[in-house]
């Protein structure tokens, strides 16, 4: 029935990139609201605004169950904006009281369909819309019953198999009609409605560890430890853009062989890796490069509740590092990082001189990660130095403007150069330096960050390079300006700068030029063959951290390769090489057993082996 | 009673709210997998390009199950819809219907049923899945019954529909492509069979452990059917303005029609397998 739908995903240019999940939108909205309900600070509005969809979503099955819902609903999310001010453990019992209530209408509401569906049961159509959504509903807990109690998991899930068996079916024109089974029916919906009463009725509290999730209070295996997997709230996207940005490496433009350069290799392998981070992120495959795309800034990058707008996030939150929580919501959008060793100071406001800071402090206190080895700290440092810039024939190496530039850019370039009384005596080129890649390393306080309180000096940033920004939008740290014609437009209007539309848009064209750059985005759409050959640079670091008896980095170096391998093997052209793929992977997860145990032969033959596979596979090249 | 229901649903989700189409419109019947309200406003442009080729009003409908548009071109509320191979031979035997484009997917205007079970199942082949459990898509589906269950008979396993509830253990009807393939990934039932882009419903990481144990004979793809005595200029102008669509500037629009790589001209003997199928299994009469 669903072939055509089944098809979206099957198109081969985006086979790498998770289509999200499509849920019914009550389901979506209460399983973000359990995401929500476990940040600190919580996201009071959206909190609300999941609320209210719920409450209108049920009107439509049950109009008095919704608003009973919305009436009981509604006092706690009011108390729980931060202007009420509750005390701690007031909060905690508002969170969870919140939580119990949209579980026990979510249960209610899908029994109300299984009933429904029963009473329908000589009207296919009707009785399968009805049993239908019940199923979306009941999409809300099943991952937390399958993890807590799996044998009621498969038991149950056998109900709804025979329920929807039990519907028969009304035929086309009287051809192939099987009458409904109301008796089958009558008995698998009952004893679903009595598993749901018993689990997320009345008696559902949240579970004392208070993780927002339904997990069921009655399980087979009461003593079984339960281990919620770590997921995402619907609506986030990890995705990376396409078409694919160009990456500028120095050593590659260089022409440099790279096997040569181990530490940049070592780099390249940390920065695509989610086992130097810890949990969360690691669980969730998150890595430098799901952000910083090949040192792009990633602009479709979401996660409700941490992201205010796509393209970046708060990294000082409580989920991913509850222990560097800075206990406020400061969405950043994520920089690019092209041409970083031109760029320090780091951080939007410049709070890390050297870049080794900067990256020991995302891996340690932003992503949770343990300790990083000095090496790879180098080897990450010795990557991004490689990050070059797009290059622009418009521009002169002293950062003027070229011949080749337009007339509009060339008479923009005058007013950039223009000093403005009302800003301070500067011009812009004052702060984003033509000869120095566009910036000045010093902080700014340029009235675009909203302050702690009144007077107060928090809101200076670092002048960001204005190279290769043309493809970085939005902009600003908030990402409050969609173009660079709106930055110019908000410079004008806060300073007043008095300019009129033509010099606006040759601003703007000055600006679009220096942002500019050569063949910003690849044209090729298959990615794996690129992949693979990144995985064998990957693995030529071997013999280098042998040597050096860094067991730890060979172990992350494995482990990356084959989930890598795997997430990209469906992007694979011929199917038949599809085994291949599968025996790499598979080389890499027992190349890594082998070293746990010690078995240094062993561990050199698996690599051996990979390489030679690789090697004698040229369609893979 | 069913056909009067069936043409109220469609009613319902008619395009253009308004005056009764005018006698000389075209009327183009889609079929909604999910959000019907979402593909009404998908299709305005294709429909705006079918007036624009075929110079008359083209309105269309909505139907969400394929019964809907088989009976609207029986009744002839409709002059043309789209839908399954085994929908059409339907259509064709009890309305005398007939298919001028078959759809085009990944390169083919064929595809097949695989029978997917779990590669821990310890399964390898589809004479192990005797007294077994297996879950299919619908009783009157092609690629999600008929064609897998037709593994089983190639194999010489059962001769006719009626002996596979013999050599199963027990089978289901699942409801949806991905209700099937999902209940084998979670271990409800032993197999599935089902179309080979199912498959593609999983994630990533869950489809490395399915693996399918048969393949059936190929499909043809599902079709662009006519009602009997539908003006022979409007279906010719359709399935042109359909076929320009295959690397025309509007190729675009494909998207809006289920996401298609293009059209390939059909006619009834691209269906003659099916019908001798969905004989083999009594769907239709001798
Ligand atoms: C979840 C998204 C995300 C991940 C993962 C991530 N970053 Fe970032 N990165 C950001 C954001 C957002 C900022 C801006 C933070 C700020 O300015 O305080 C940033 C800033 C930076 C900067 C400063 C850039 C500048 O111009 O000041 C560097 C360098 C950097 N990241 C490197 C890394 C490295 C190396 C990793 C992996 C170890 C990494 N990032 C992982 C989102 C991410
Ligand atoms: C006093 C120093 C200073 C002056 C003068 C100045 N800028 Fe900036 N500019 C900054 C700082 C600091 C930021 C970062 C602001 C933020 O992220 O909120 C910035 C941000 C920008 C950005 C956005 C870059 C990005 O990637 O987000 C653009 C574009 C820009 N400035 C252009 C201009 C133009 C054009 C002028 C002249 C009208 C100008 N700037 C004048 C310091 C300055």
């Amino acid at each position: 029935m669903a072939l055509c739908l089944a098809i979206f995903c099957d198109h081969p240019a985006t086979a790498h990139i998770v289509p999200p999940e499509e849920l019914h939108p009550i389901t979506e909205s209460y399983r973000r609201l359990g995401f929500f309900l476990q940040l600190r600070p919580l996201p009071s509005s959206e909190v609300a605004r999941d609320v209210e969809r719920i409450a209108a979503e049920l009107e439509a099955l049950d109009a008095e169950r919704a608003s009973a819902f919305a009436r009981a609903a509604r006092p706690l999310v009011e108390s729980l904006d931060p202007a009420t001010e509750l005390e701690p453990n007031e909060q905690l019992t508002a969170r969870r009281a919140l939580f119990e209530l949209a579980t026990r209408a979510l249960a209610a509401a899908l029994e109300t369909q299984l009933a429904d569906a029963r009473a329908s049961l000589a009207d296919y159509g009707a009785a399968r819309r009805s049993l239908d959504l019940a199923r979306q509903l009941w999409e809300a807990f099943e991952v937390e019953i399958r993890a807590a109690d799996p044998q009621t998991f498969v038991e149950l899930g056998r109900c709804w198999l025979e329920l929807s068996s039990a519907l028969g079916h009304p035929g086309v024109l009287g051809v192939g009609v099987v009458a409904p089974d109301s008796a089958a029916f009558a008995e698998d919906a009952d004893e679903l409605a009595r598993y749901l009463r018993i689990n997320f009725g009345e008696a559902y509290r949240v579970a004392e560890a208070g993780t927002f999730a339904p997990v069921p209070r009655q399980r087979s295996d009461p003593e079984r430890a339960v281990e919620l997997p770590i997921r995402l709230p619907p609506g986030a996207n990890l995705n990376k853009q396409l078409p694919r940005p160009r990456q500028v490496l120095n050593m590659a433009t260089r022409g440099v062989d790279e096997r040569e350069t181990t530490l940049i290799a070592l780099g390249d392998m940390g920065f695509d890796s989610s086992f130097i981070f810890g949990e969360p992120a690691r669980s969730l495959a998150l890595s430098c490069n799901t952000c910083h795309n090949k040192s792009i800034t990633n602009p479709g990058f979401f996660i409700p509740g941490l992201s205010s707008r796509p393209g970046g996030l708060d990294v000082s939150s409580s989920f991913f590092a509850p222990h560097a929580n800075n206990g406020h919501f400061d969405p950043i959008d994520i920089p690019d990082l092209r041409g970083i060793r031109f760029t320090a100071p780091y951080g939007r406001n410049g709070r890390f001189d050297s870049l080794r800071e900067f990256i020991r402090n995302v891996i340690v206190n932003e992503f949770n990660g343990p300790e990083p080895d000095p090496t790879l700290l180098d080897g990450l440092i010795a990557y991004m130095l490689e990050f070059d810039f797009l290059p622009n024939p418009l521009l002169g190496a002293d950062g003027r403007l070229t011949d080749a530039a337009s007339a509009a850019a060339k008479a923009g370039e005058e007013i950039f150069n223009r000093e403005f009384e009302q800003m301070g005596g500067h011009s812009c080129a004052s702060c984003h330096l033509p000869s120095d890649h566009f910036l000045d390393r010093r902080r700014h306080d340029i009235g675009t960050v909203a302050g702690a309180e009144e007077n107060s000096r928090d809101g200076a940033l670092d002048t960001p390079t204005l190279l290769s920004s043309l493809y970085t939008a939005p902009y600003f740290a908030d990402g409050s300006q969609p173009t660079l014609r709106s930055v110019n437009e908000w410079f004008n209007d806060h300073y007043e700068l008095g300019l009129g539309e033509t010099e606006l848009e040759q601003l703007t064209a000055y600006v679009e030029t220096v942002g500019s750059g050569v063949d910003a985005y690849e044209d090729t759409l298959h990615t794996l063959e690129a992949e693979l050959e990144e995985f064998s640079f990957f693995l030529s670091t071997y013999e280098f951290l042998k040597q050096r008896q860094h067991s730890e980095l060979i172990a992350i170096t494995f482990k990356t390769i084959a989930l890598e391998i795997r997430a990209h093997k469906w992007d694979v052209q011929d199917p038949s090489q599809m085994p291949t793929l599968d025996h790499m992977a598979s080389l890499m997860d027992a190349a890594g057993e082998a070293l746990q145990q010690g078995d240094w032969a062993a561990v050199d033959a698996g690599v051996q082996e990979y390489r030679r596979v690789y090697a004698e596979n040229p369609q893979l090249r | 009673m069913r056909l009067r229901n069936s043409v109220c649903a469609l009613a319902l989700f008619a395009l253009a709210a308004g005056p009764a189409p005018a006698a000389e419109d075209f009327r183009l019947v889609f079929i909604a997998y999910q959000n019907p309200d979402q593909l009404v406003d998908n299709v305005e442009p294709v429909v705006e390009y079918l007036e624009a080729r075929l110079g008359v009003g083209v309105k269309a409908y909505v139907a969400t199950d394929y019964a809907a548009v088989v009976e609207a071109l029986r009744g002839e509320t409709a002059d043309a819809g789209f839908m399954g191979p085994l929908q059409y031979v339907l259509a064709h035997q009890e309305a005398g219907a007939y298919p001028i484009l078959g759809e085009v997917y990944s390169g083919s205007s064929t595809y097949v049923s695989r029978i997917f079970v779990r590669k821990d199942s310890g399964i390898e082949s589809v004479e192990q899945l005797k007294d077994h459990s297996i879950a299919f898509v619908d009783p009157l589906s092609s690629s999600g019954y008929m064609y897998p269950l037709d593994v089983f008979r190639q194999q010489g396993l059962i001769d006719h529909r009626d002996d596979a509830d013999a050599f199963f253990g027990r089978i289901y009807f699942a409801g949806g492509d991905e209700q099937a393939i999902r209940a084998v990934y979670n271990g409800f039932v032993d197999a599935a069979g089902i179309g080979q882009y199912s498959f593609t419903l999983l994630r990533p990481e869950e489809r490395d452990q399915m693996v399918a144990i048969g393949e059936s004979r190929p499909i043809p793809s599902h079709c662009v059917v006519v009602r009997k005595g539908a003006d022979p200029e409007l279906v010719d102008g359709l399935r042109e303005a359909l076929l320009a669509l295959n690397d025309g500037p509007n190729r675009n629009l494909l998207e809006q029609l289920y996401n298609v790589d293009g059209y390939v001209e059909v006619d009834h003997s691209t269906y003659a397998g099916v019908a001798e199928l969905a004989k083999e299994y009594g769907f239709v009469r001798e």
